[in-house]
C-alpha cells in the first residue's frame, strides 16, 4: 500500500522564505539567492511521520501575498495542511500570515495548520517577540525554522504528518 | 377498546373514539346500539380519524419534503433511495412530457452541443492544416508518392501519418487537492515525480481558469509544449490528464471521458483520498488507464504500436531492385566486353601475317594478346583501337615468324626485289605474278632473286624490258654533237653575216638548249666551242683573223640568246680545213664520274 498522500500549501507574505523551507524539506538544499515565486510551484515528498507510518506531502509553494485573492483561494481547494510562514525579522508578515490564515478558514474550515517563523539563523534581528509567539502557541502549533541550517523544517512537517494520519 | 398503530397517531384515534361515546341521558335507542355495535362504532370512528390525520398529513407532505431531504444532506442512503424513482420519473417524463424536458435541459444540451462541434472542427482543421502544411515539404512529397504507389488517396496517407502518436503518461487527479488517484505510464519511460506533475497541471488549470475562464466553468483542456501535447478531461471529482506525442485522433478525448465516467461510476461513494489504496479501484483504473490499452481502444495504431508492427518491405524491396540493377548492369557490361572480345579475337584471326596464340582479357581492365607476328604483315594497332576497350590497358606479346599468307608474301616480294613503278605484283597460292616494264638491269636481278622470296612457291614472270633513258639521253645527246657542227652561219665577208644566217643561228640555239637538257638525264658532262672557219681566198694570217673573228661573233650571240657553256663563258676555236667563210658550234661529251 502506497503512502497516503495530503496536499500542503505554504502561505505566508512575501519574501518569507516559503520556497526555500519547501527546498530544504523537499531537497535539502538552500540557495541564499531571492527568487521570487511566480503563481505556485509543486513538489512532493514522502517522509516517515513520528509514528513510523509513511506519508506523502504534496507542497505547493503559493507565491508570496499579503491577503488571498480568488486565484489563491482556488490553490488552496483540497489542501489537506497549511503551513503558515513568516519572516521572524519582520513582525509584520507574522500578522500578514495570521490574516491569511483567517481568510483561508473559509475555504479550509478543517484544515490542519502549523505556524513556521523562518529565519531563525537571523534571530538576533527578530522583531518577533517571543511572547507574541507563546500567544499564539496558544492556538497554533509554532516552529522557529532556519531554511539556511534545516533547522524545525522536519519538526514542522512532522507536526502536520501527526495531526494528518489517523 | 382496540389499539392501532403506536405512538401518537394511535392515542389520537383512541381520544376520537372516546368522544364518539353517548352520553348517560341518550335514548334508549341509542343505547341499545352503542350495546350492539359499540365496538365497531368506535372502530368505525378511530379509523375515520385516521384517514382525516393520514389525509392532513398528505397536504403537509409537500412542505414537509424539502426539509425532510435538506436535513439528510447528501447521505447515500437518501441518494440510493431517490436513485430509482428519480430515474423512472425522468423516463416518465421523456415520454409523456418530452417538450418541457427539451426546454428544461435546452440551456444545458446548447453548450454541450457546441462544445462538441467545436472541438469536431478544431479536429478537422487540424487535420487539414496538418494536409496543407505537408502538401510542399520533402515528407509531404514522400507521402504523395506513397499515396501513388498505394494507389490510395493523398489526403488518407496524409491522415495514416498524422495520427501516429503515442501516450506517455495518464493521470487520474483528484480535481480539487490536486493529488494523484492513479498513474500510468507506457513502458521504459524514466521515473518522474507524478504528484508535483499533477499539482502542477492543476495549479496551471486553476490559473487558466481563473485568469481566463472569467468564472463561466471553463477549464483547461489541452496544453502543448513542442512534440508534447497534454489533454486534460474534466470531471467532477476527477480529472483525467494524458500526455501524449504526436497527434492522437480525435476519438481518443471520446475515449477518455467514456473512461472518466467509468471511474466516476466506479468511485461511487468512495471518498477520493481512500481510493488510491482500493486494491479493486486500482487493478480496474490500470486496466482502462493503461496507455496501450487506451491506444488500442482508440483503434488506431500509435508509436508503440507501429514498433510492433512488421518492418516494412520497402527498403528490403528496395535494396533487392538495386542490387538486381547493380547485376543486371554488371552483366550488361560484362556481355558487352565480351561481345567487343569476340569481335577482337576474330579480327586478329582473320589478320594477315598475325597467329593469334592467346587472349586474355580482365574485363574493362587489361587485355594481352599473343601471337606470331610477321615483320612484313600490317600494325596491330588499328584493330585494338577500333576494339573499344574503354580504359583498359592492352599489352601485345608477339613472336616473330614468316607468314605464308599470300598478302604478306607479296609484301615481302615487293620489298625484298624492290620493286620500279611500272612492274605490279600480286600472289596467289604462293606464286608470285610480276607484270609490267623494267629496266633489264632489274629484269635480270628479279629472274635470280624472285624465286627466293620466302613464301613463293613460283614466280610468273611478265616484264618487258624498259628503255634505259640514259643510254637514250646519250644518244640523242650524240645525234646533236654530230648535228651541231653542220648548222654552220654563213659570212658574207669577214664578219658580215650573210642570207639566212639568223636562222641557222636559231637553230643552233635549240639544238643546244636541248643537249643542255639531255646531259643530266645521260649522265654526261657537255661543253660548247664557238668555231670559226675560212675559205681559201686570203692569207693564213688573215684568214686566222677571220676565223677568229667569227668565233667570237658566234659566242658573243649565242650568249646574247642565253646560252653559256655550263656556267663558263663559250670557248673558241678555230677550223681552218673547213674551208668555208662560216662558224658553228662544236659540242664535246663527256661521262660523267
Amino acid at each position: 500500500m502506497s503512502a497516503p498522500a495530503f496536499k500542503v500549501c505554504m502561505l505566508g507574505d512575501f519574501g518569507v522564505g516559503k520556497t526555500s523551507l519547501v527546498a530544504r524539506f523537499v531537497r535539502s538544499t538552500f540557495a541564499p539567492k531571492y527568487l521570487t515565486t511566480v503563481g505556485v510551484k509543486v513538489d512532493s515528498k514522502e517522509m516517515l511521520s513520528p509514528q513510523g507510518a509513511p506519508i506523502k506531502f504534496v507542497v505547493w509553494d503559493i507565491a508570496g501575498r499579503s491577503a488571498l485573492d480568488a486565484l489563491g483561494a482556488n490553490y488552496l481547494r483540497g489542501a489537506s495542511a497549511l503551513l503558515l510562514v513568516a519572516d521572524g525579522t519582520r513582525e509584520h508578515s507574522l500578522s500578514v500570515a495570521l490574516n491569511l490564515l483567517m481568510q483561508s478558514r473559509t475555504a479550509l474550515p478543517d484544515a490542519v495548520v502549523a505556524l513556521a517563523v523562518n529565519k531563525l539563523d537571523l534571530v538576533e534581528r527578530w522583531e518577533v517577540a517571543p511572547t507574541t509567539l507563546a500567544e499564539i502557541r496558544r492556538s497554533l502549533p509554532v516552529f522557529e525554522t532556519s531554511a539556511l541550517s534545516g533547522d524545525g523544517v522536519e519538526a514542522a512537517f512532522a507536526e502536520l504528518a501527526t495531526r494528518l494520519l489517523p | 377498546m382496540t389499539t392501532s398503530g403506536n405512538g401518537a397517531d394511535a392515542n389520537a384515534a383512541d381520544a376520537a373514539a372516546d368522544a364518539a361515546l353517548p352520553p348517560p341521558e341518550q335514548d334508549e335507542f341509542d343505547r341499545l346500539r352503542n350495546l350492539l355495535f359499540g365496538d365497531e362504532l368506535r372502530a368505525a370512528e378511530a379509523a375515520r380519524a385516521r384517514l382525516t390525520e393520514i389525509e392532513r398529513q398528505q397536504r403537509a407532505l409537500p412542505d414537509r419534503l424539502p426539509h425532510a431531504l435538506e436535513a439528510a444532506g447528501a447521505a447515500p442512503r437518501v441518494a440510493h433511495a431517490l436513485a430509482g424513482p428519480v430515474a423512472h420519473a425522468l423516463g416518465a417524463a421523456v415520454r409523456e412530457n418530452r417538450q418541457v424536458v427539451v426546454d428544461t435541459l435546452f440551456p444545458v444540451i446548447g453548450p454541450l452541443i457546441r462544445k462538441s462541434i467545436a472541438e469536431a472542427l478544431r479536429n478537422l482543421v487540424a487535420d487539414l492544416n496538418g494536409a496543407i502544411e505537408s502538401s510542399f515539404t520533402l515528407r509531404g512529397l514522400k507521402w504523395r508518392l506513397e499515396a501513388w504507389r498505394g494507389g490510395v488517396p493523398y489526403a488518407q496517407v496524409v491522415l495514416k501519418h498524422r495520427l501516429a502518436y503515442r501516450i506517455d503518461h495518464v493521470f487520474l487527479i483528484a480535481r480539487d487537492s490536486g493529488l494523484v488517484l492513479r498513474h500510468e505510464s507506457a513502458p521504459d519511460l524514466p521515473a518522474l515525480d507524478a504528484d508535483a506533475i499533477a499539482g502542477m497541471l492543476t495549479a496551471i488549470g486553476d490559473f487558466v481558469g481563473d485568469s481566463v475562464g472569467q468564472g463561466g466553468g471553463s477549464a483547461l483542456d489541452s496544453a502543448q509544449v513542442g512534440e508534447y501535447l497534454v489533454w486534460v478531461v474534466q470531471g467532477p471529482r476527477a480529472n483525467l490528464a494524458c500526455f501524449m506525442r504526436g497527434v492522437p485522433p480525435g476519438g481518443l478525448r471520446s475515449l477518455l471521458e467514456q473512461r472518466l465516467e467509468e471511474i466516476h461510476a466506479q468511485l461511487g461513494d468512495l471518498r477520493l483520498e481512500q481510493a488510491p489504496n482500493d486494491a479493486a479501484l486500482a487493478t480496474a483504473w490500470h486496466e482502462t488507464l493503461q496507455p496501450m490499452a487506451l491506444v488500442r481502444a482508440a483503434g488506431i495504431d500509435d508509436g508503440v504500436a507501429a514498433a510492433q508492427r512488421p518492418p516494412s518491405r520497402w527498403p528490403l524491396l528496395l535494396l533487392l531492385l538495386l542490387a538486381l540493377a547493380g547485376l543486371v548492369a554488371f552483366f550488361a557490361q560484362r556481355e558487352r566486353w565480351d561481345d567487343r572480345i569476340d569481335a577482337l579475337r576474330a579480327r586478329l584471326q582473320a589478320q594477315p601475317g598475325f597467329v593469334l596464340t592467346g587472349l586474355d582479357a580482365e574485363p574493362w581492365r587489361k587485355v594481352t594478346v599473343r601471337g606470331l607476328l610477321d615483320p612484313d604483315a600490317d600494325s596491330l594497332h588499328g584493330i585494338l583501337e577500333r576494339a573499344e576497350l574503354g580504359d583498359a590497358k592492352v599489352d601485345v606479346v608477339g613472336t616473330g615468324y614468316l607468314s605464308t599468307d599470300d598478302a604478306v608474301v607479296a609484301r615481302r616480294a615487293r620489298r625484298l626485289l624492290a620493286l620500279p613503278a611500272g612492274v605490279d605484283s600480286s600472289v596467289h597460292d604462293g606464286v608470285l605474278e610480276l607484270k609490267g616494264k623494267a629496266p633489264d638491269a632489274w629484269i635480270a636481278l628479279a629472274r635470280e632473286r624472285a624465286g627466293w622470296v620466302a613464301g613463293v612457291r613460283r614466280v610468273e614472270m611478265a616484264v618487258l624490258p624498259d628503255a634505259d633513258p640514259v643510254a637514250t639521253a646519250q644518244a640523242e645527246l650524240a645525234t646533236l654533237a654530230h648535228r651541231l657542227p653542220t648548222l654552220q652561219v654563213p659570212f658574207a665577208n669577214d664578219a658580215l653575216l650573210a642570207a639566212g644566217g639568223g636562222s641557222v643561228v636559231d637553230d643552233i640555239v635549240d639544238a643546244a638548249k636541248r643537249a643542255q637538257a639531255l646531259a643530266a638525264a645521260a649522265h654526261a658532262r657537255i661543253a660548247f666551242t664557238s668555231v670559226g672557219s675560212n675559205d681559201e681566198v686570203g692569207t693564213d694570217e688573215a684568214n686566222q683573223r677571220v676565223r677568229a673573228m667569227r668565233a667570237r661573233w658566234l659566242a658573243d650571240t649565242l650568249a646574247a640568246r642565253g646560252l653559256d657553256g655550263g656556267g663558263q663563258p663559250i670557248a673558241l676555236g678555230e677550223d681552218a680545213a673547213n674551208n668555208r667563210r662560216a662558224a658553228y658550234l662544236r659540242l664535246d661529251i663527256e661521262a660523267a664520274k
